[in-house]
């Protein structure tokens, strides 16, 4: 019993080595091997149903246990909350006319109704101890990469893969992840980066004299082109100048529930029109 | 030891394991702190290499390495990659391994999970998915003390099926 007596490594090993290599360098430069791979995901779809088994009965159960008196209650709390929400919308609305007849004044195009489409958590950890969460809208769904992602919060983060019927989004915590912000009180814009899992998120590279405090909201400002301006990201927590550094220590906490709901919203944002772009984005595209 | 009939009742049971494995990869961990979530496939796979060097060789290892890949929508090949290498080697080396205690045993495994990780973090940076955070590495210390654990439940659960032979 002497394991790999025949088969050592040139013929145990190396052919499926070889064959990896040649899968991933395929993948890399080659478009169907792309599409191959991400309709192949549909076999990841019976083990990421078994894996969400456990958290959907208990939410099945919590809703079974819930008593009359206590759904009765979360019914007058959701109508009174539907109440409040119709009556900023019609506000929201007037608004936005408001605001579409001065772009037209200005003769700068309107900024269409976004699309908008609510896509379900796949209850699952996609990849091992990552920021990123599952959802079950895909590329069949004209999901694309780069795509924003919004919950009731505010934005939870941008879809980095997608294959034909789920999605990975990968929240703004990531340590990869970077949303430019501006602050809603004084204007001033930043960039927020991912502090990792269980860390808050930092505002970086803010000279020492910038207008910015805790309680201070951060809004997306639509620069860098993935997510729509407008949207809360954070809210500052803590802001430290130290006299020594050029830069501020700025901590924030993200207003998004991070994919702890069960449905977010994915965005699709009308294309920016050349008109859209004030002058300073046009001096950067030149200057590139 | 003398086997003339390696067939047992349940060739499955391996395999059976496996996928629990993979359920387990997937399964949300959300309220865990980071990194604690150990690659169990990986783990699963080095116990299957080391009981059963030559059925449980690369072949089945890159076939799962796939479907980690592929269920992580990651870059195919990738863990296909990883994890040949590993069960290669812990299958080559798997008479000596055996003799161990399991204490010993966990340090071969943190080795080998190290090896995995620091490959896939090659292949990261080489398609430009760059593995990030500190919590991967947090995860192989976390696999090589559960090892023990996963020890005795496959072997628990090989002896229950009754299998032998290589």
């Amino acid at each position: 019993m002497v394991p790999h007596a025949k088969s050592g490594f040139w013929r145990g090993l190396a052919p499926y080595l070889l064959s990896s290599i040649l899968l991933i360098s395929a993948y890399m430069h080659v478009g169907a091997v792309k599409v191959a791979a991400s309709s192949l995901a549909v076999i990841g779809i019976p083990i990421h149903f078994v894996a969400s088994l456990p958290s959907m009965t208990l939410a099945a159960m919590q809703g079974r246990l819930t008593t009359t008196e206590q759904l009765r209650r979360q019914f007058e709390f959701l109508r009174e909350q539907n109440l409040i929400l119709r009556a900023r919308l019609q506000r929201f609305e007037f608004l936005e006319n408001e605001n579409n007849r001065l772009r037209e004044l200005l003769q700068a195009a309107p900024q269409a109704v976004e699309k908008v489409t609510l896509a379900q958590l796949v209850a699952v950890n996609p990849e091992l101890g990552s920021l990123t969460v599952l959802v079950n809208k895909g590329s069949a769904d004209d999901v694309y990469i780069g795509q924003p992602v919004i919950d009731a919060g505010g934005i939870v983060g941008q879809v980095t893969k997608s294959s034909l019927f789920t999605s990975k989004i990968s929240l703004i915590t990531e340590e990869s992840q970077a949303v430019p912000v501006q602050v809603v009180r004084s204007g001033v814009r930043a960039i927020l980066y991912g502090g990792g899992k269980n860390r808050t998120l930092r505002v970086m590279y803010l000279d020492r004299n910038v207008d910015i405090q805790p309680d201070d909201v951060l809004v997306s400002s639509g620069l860098g082109e993935i997510y729509p301006p407008g949207y809360p990201v954070a809210v500052v927590t803590a802001v430290e100048r130290n006299i020594a550094e050029s830069f501020m220590n700025i901590e924030a906490r993200p207003m998004s529930h991070l994919g702890r709901d069960r449905e977010v919203l994915l965005l699709w944002p009308t294309q920016l029109k050349a008109s859209d772009h004030d002058s300073d984005a046009m001096v950067e595209e030149k200057s590139e | 030891m003398i086997q003339v009939d390696s067939a047992s009742r349940r060739p499955w049971i391996p395999f059976l394991t496996l996928l629990a494995a993979l359920i387990l990869l997937v399964l949300p961990m959300q309220e865990l702190p980071g990194g604690f979530v150990p690659d169990w496939v990986s783990l699963v796979l080095i116990y299957w290499a080391l009981a059963f060097p030559v059925r449980m060789g690369v072949p089945i290892a890159w076939v799962t390495g796939l479907i980690v890949d592929i269920i992580t929508l990651g870059i195919p090949g990738a863990h296909a990659f990883t994890k040949s290498v590993i069960v290669y080697i812990t299958g080559s080396l798997a008479l000596r391994i055996r003799a161990f205690p399991v204490w010993q045993q966990s340090v071969v495994v943190f080795l080998l999970l190290t090896l995995e990780l620091a490959s896939l973090v090659i292949i990261g940076g080489l398609t430009g998915e760059a593995i990030t955070g500190m919590h991967r590495w947090t995860a192989v210390v976390v696999g090589a003390l559960v090892w023990p654990l996963v020890y005795h439940v496959l072997r628990r659960s090989r002896h229950s099926s009754n299998l032998r032979g290589s």
